[in-house]
């Protein structure tokens, strides 16, 4: 039973796919990947006038949440 | 709708009479008030609120007034619903463990559900969830658990932990992936929450409004009436769409609300 292993605290039992849930898991970290980095290079950019640090950001925020989702899905 | 349609048909607007296409705007989504009670204004989205919210609380308590072993009638219906919330929704998130959370996951999936439905009741016509307030408030509620959760489950200091260190990434690689976790786990989450239901109900909605609104504009003795007709059968696909759409709406919403609850109360993720 997947939920009675995740809700019983093992603590790093794998995880097996949840339908729905993972899916949006994943849209998730890309979102908040793209929101931060894209945030922080739009900032950086404004101050030293390279607008270009925008998208940079947004595409290093999406490659971070990217590898993030790959640690997670692959840990042991 | 109708109050759009109705405007449309007084304005006896149709094709080749000289008069623009309607088109459905966010101002269809802007209701006068019905009624104000000393200065608050109230309106069609919070009256469809409450009274969905009476629906729902009227069939459970029908339901089990004077429950017996052997169901029948309406009883029967309710536990069809229960079960299927228990079994679909909240054990494959949660497991036998999650079973007290199941009131607020079964009340969450019948409001949502029965609000979203208003789209497509005739008269009524309106999902109150296409107004942001009314997914961010049940949104608010289930953030505000999985936090409480949360922190009670492993304490303030190690459930921060299990919110900004992503189980499985190298430890060098944390200074860049952990704000990401963090900000996904805190904001994220409940924004997409809010946002997915409430875009899919306007979104369903204006499309309604798109085809219905044509069919009606269309209309003429002329190579009109075939246009109308077309967009007449486009507006019943849509709606059968649309009654697909609502269920799902609130099977994702209650199952991601089951999810947050079990990662929250889980000592690692």
């Amino acid at each position: 039973m997947s939920g009675a292993g995740r809700g019983g605290g093992s603590a790093k039992g794998p995880e097996e796919p949840r339908g729905p849930t993972d899916g949006w898991q994943v849209v998730s970290y890309m979102l908040g990947g793209m929101l931060l980095y894209g945030g922080i290079g739009w900032l950086i950019g404004r101050w030293t006038h390279l607008p270009v640090l925008f998208p940079v950001g947004m595409i290093a925020g999406l490659a971070g949440a990217v590898a993030l989702i790959i640690f997670r899905v692959s840990r042991t | 709708m109708s109050h759009d349609l109705a405007s449309a048909a007084a304005g006896g607007c149709h094709i080749f009479t000289g008069c623009g296409y309607p088109a459905p705007s966010i101002e269809d989504f802007i209701f006068k008030p019905i009624a104000t009670v000393g200065g608050f204004q109230i309106t069609k989205p919070m009256v469809l609120a409450l009274f969905c919210a009476g629906i729902v609380v009227t069939f459970f308590w029908f339901a089990f007034r004077k429950p017996q072993l052997v169901p029948r009638g309406a009883q029967n219906l309710g536990e069809m619903g229960i079960l299927f919330v228990r079994d679909q929704i909240l054990r494959p998130q949660m497991g036998k463990k999650g079973d007290r959370f199941l009131p607020f996951i079964i009340s969450l999936f019948f409001f949502v559900w029965i609000m979203n439905v208003m789209g497509i009741i005739p008269v009524l016509q309106f999902p109150a969830m296409s107004r942001i307030a009314f997914p961010l408030a049940l949104t608010l509620m289930v953030w505000v658990t999985y936090i409480t959760l949360g922190i009670r489950h492993n304490g303030p200091i190690g459930y921060f932990k299990n919110m900004a260190v992503p189980a499985g990434a190298p430890w060098w690689i944390l200074p860049l992936l952990s704000p990401i976790e963090l900000l996904t786990n805190i904001f994220v989450r409940p924004f997409t929450l809010t946002i997915r239901l409430f875009a899919n109900m306007l979104a369903g909605h204006v499309l309604l409004l798109v085809f219905g609104l044509a069919s009606w504009y269309l209309f003429s003795a002329s190579i009109g009436l075939l246009f109308a007709t077309t967009s007449l059968i486009m507006t019943i696909i849509l709606t059968l769409l649309e009654v697909l759409i609502q269920a799902l709406q609130a099977f994702i919403f209650a199952t991601l609300t089951a999810f947050y609850f079990a990662d929250a109360m889980s000592s690692s993720h």
